[in-house]
C-alpha cells in the first residue's frame, strides 16, 4: 500500500519567535490506515496536524500528504489538495449563517457539483450521522454532539483520501464521543480512508489495534 | 450598510467635478473679459506680442480713430490729421491662462523692455482682487471635499471592519476546505456590487434632480446659468468607476486580512 503521509527529518517550529515544537520527525502512514497521535498538552499535536493540512509549513525536512510536498506547495496545488480531505476539529468549526445541509455540502460545493447531488449527499450524509430531520436547522440549534456529527458528516462528503480530526470528542459526552468514533472507524473501514486522529487519549471503545504515534520531546515516535 | 458611506465618497466626487466645471467656466470668463493696454509707437501684430511673452493670446487694435474723435470734438480737420498721426497705437491684448499678481507683472516687465513699447497697463487692482476671492472660494470648497473623503474613508474603513467581523468565519472555512478565493469572497463581492450599483444611481439621481429640477426652480442666476456643468452623462461612468473600485479595493482588504485559521 502506497504511503498517503510522509514525514522525512520533520522540523516545525511556531510563534513568530519560531519556537521549535517538532524536530527531525520522521513516520509514514499508509492509505486506509487509522492512526492515532497522542501526547500531552502544548506538545505539538496540533500544530503537527495544521502542518498535515498546509496552515503551516515545515521549516526544515520534507512533509508529503497526498503525493505533494508541503514544504514548497503553491497555494492553488494546498486549495486543490484540501479539497481531497475531510478536516474536523474539537470546535466543529461549521457555519453559523448556513443551514446544517449547506454545511455537510461545503465540499461539494467548492468542487462544482450541482444542487442535485448536493442534496442527495446530504440526505444520505445526515442519515448516515443520524441527523436525517436536522436539514434545514442551523448549527446553533442542534447540541455539541450533534455540531460534531455535521462536522463528521461535512468531512465525509466528498470521500476523502484522508481524514484529519484535532481532538474530536474533546467537547463531548461519552455517548456523543463514541458515536463520532463510530463514524470515523467506519470511514475507515468501509470507504478506505486514511485516518488521523489527534487527541490527549486514546478512547478505550477502541479493540482493535491500531497504529498509535505519540508526541515526547519534540520527536514522534511510534508506540508498539 | 456599505451605501452610506459609499455614497459620500461618490457625492465627493461630484461635488469635485462639479465645482471643476463650474470654476473652469468662471475662469474661463475671468480670462476672456481680462485684457492688458499696451501702447506702442509703432504697429505691432500678434505674433511680435507672443515674441516678447507667450502667455498673450490676443492682441487686439484699438481704432485711433475713435480716440481721436472723443478727445478732438470740435477740432479741424486737418488738426485732427495732426492729432492722429502724434497718437502712438493701442493694444488689447488677452492672456492664454488666468495669472496671479506676479505673472501679470512679469508680462509688463517683459513688454516693457522692447523699445518700440511705449507704455503697459495691467488693470491688477482689480484683477487681483477677483483673482482673491475666486481662489478662496476654491479653496474653501477644496477643504470641504478632503474633508467629505475623510469621514468617508473611516466611514468606509468601519464597514470592512463589520464585513470582516460579519464574514471571517464563513471566509476561513471555506479556505479550511480548499475554496479559492472567489469563492470564498463571492457573497462579499455579491453584496458590495450591489451597494456600488445603488450607491451610484442614488447619487446620480440626487444631481439629476438638482439640474432638472432644483436648479431650474431655485431662480438662481449661477445655478441657471451653470445648469449644464452641474451633471453630465459621463459622470455615471466615474462615478460607477469609481465606486468599483473602491468596492474591490475594500473587499479584497477584508480577505486578505481574514486568511488563515482561528488558532
Amino acid at each position: 500500500m502506497s504511503n498517503v503521509i510522509h514525514a522525512s527529518h520533520l522540523t516545525l517550529t511556531y510563534g513568530n519567535a519560531g519556537k521549535e515544537v517538532i524536530k527531525d520527525a520522521n513516520f509514514s502512514i499508509k492509505k486506509g490506515e487509522f492512526v492515532f497521535i497522542t501526547g500531552p498538552s502544548g506538545s505539538g499535536k496540533s500544530t503537527l496536524l495544521k502542518a498535515l493540512y498546509g496552515k503551516l509549513r515545515p521549516s526544515e525536512g520534507n512533509l508529503v500528504v497526498g503525493g505533494l510536498d508541503l514544504s514548497n506547495v503553491s497555494q492553488r496545488k494546498l486549495q486543490e489538495l484540501r479539497t481531497h480531505m475531510g478536516i474536523i476539529f474539537q470546535d466543529y468549526k461549521l457555519v453559523n449563517e448556513w443551514t446544517v445541509k449547506k454545511n455537510v455540502v461545503l465540499p461539494l460545493m467548492i468542487a462544482g457539483y450541482d444542487s442535485e447531488i448536493q442534496d442527495t449527499q446530504a440526505r444520505r450524509l445526515l442519515k448516515h450521522v443520524k441527523l436525517p430531520d436536522h436539514a434545514d436547522k442551523f448549527p446553533l440549534e442542534l447540541s455539541g454532539g450533534e455540531q460534531q456529527r455535521v462536522g463528521v458528516a461535512r468531512a465525509l462528503a466528498k470521500n476523502p483520501v484522508v481524514i484529519l480530526a484535532d481532538e474530536p470528542t474533546g467537547n463531548l459526552d461519552d455517548y456523543s464521543s463514541n458515536v463520532i468514533w463510530d463514524l470515523m472507524e467506519n470511514a475507515c473501514q468501509q470507504l478506505d480512508t486514511t485516518v488521523l486522529v489527534v487527541t490527549h487519549k486514546i478512547p478505550t471503545i477502541f479493540s482493535l489495534p491500531y497504529r498509535h504515534f505519540i508526541i515526547e520531546s519534540k520527536g514522534v515516535y511510534e508506540v508498539h | 450598510m456599505f451605501i452610506l458611506p459609499l455614497m459620500a465618497i461618490l457625492l465627493g466626487i461630484e461635488f469635485y467635478l462639479v465645482f471643476e466645471r463650474t470654476t473652469n467656466t468662471y475662469e474661463k470668463g475671468l480670462k476672456e473679459g481680462y485684457f492688458m493696454l499696451a501702447v506702442t509707437k509703432n504697429p505691432m501684430d500678434l505674433s511680435a506680442f507672443q515674441a516678447l511673452n507667450e502667455h498673450i493670446s490676443t492682441a487686439e487694435k484699438i481704432k485711433r480713430e475713435s480716440i481721436v474723435s472723443e478727445v478732438a470734438k470740435g477740432v479741424s480737420q486737418s488738426s485732427s490729421k495732426e492729432i492722429l498721426a502724434a497718437l502712438p497705437y493701442f493694444y488689447n491684448l488677452g492672456l492664454d491662462s488666468y495669472l496671479h499678481t506676479s505673472g501679470l507683472e512679469q508680462i509688463k516687465k517683459d513688454l516693457e523692455a522692447d523699445a518700440n513699447i511705449k507704455k503697459v497697463e495691467t488693470f491688477g487692482s482689480s484683477y487681483q482682487s477677483n483673482y482673491r476671492l475666486f481662489s478662496f472660494i476654491k479653496f474653501i470648497l477644496k477643504i470641504f471635499i478632503v474633508f467629505m473623503a475623510v469621514v468617508s474613508l473611516f466611514l468606509i474603513i468601519k464597514q470592512m471592519e463589520i464585513w470582516k467581523y460579519a464574514h471571517k468565519e464563513r471566509m476561513q472555512v471555506m479556505e479550511i476546505f480548499g475554496a479559492p478565493l472567489m469563492l470564498r469572497s463571492g457573497i462579499l463581492f455579491k453584496v458590495a456590487f450591489i451597494d456600488a450599483i445603488f450607491s451610484t444611481l442614488l447619487v446620480s439621481g440626487i444631481f439629476f434632480y438638482i439640474k432638472f429640477y432644483w436648479a431650474v426652480q431655485s431662480g438662481i442666476d449661477i445655478m441657471v446659468e451653470n445648469q449644464e456643468a452641474l451633471f453630465k452623462y459621463s459622470d455615471i461612468g466615474i462615478l460607477l468607476g469609481s465606486s468599483i473600485l473602491i468596492v474591490i479595493i475594500a473587499v479584497y482588504t477584508v480577505v486578505f486580512s481574514s486568511k488563515g485559521v482561528q488558532e
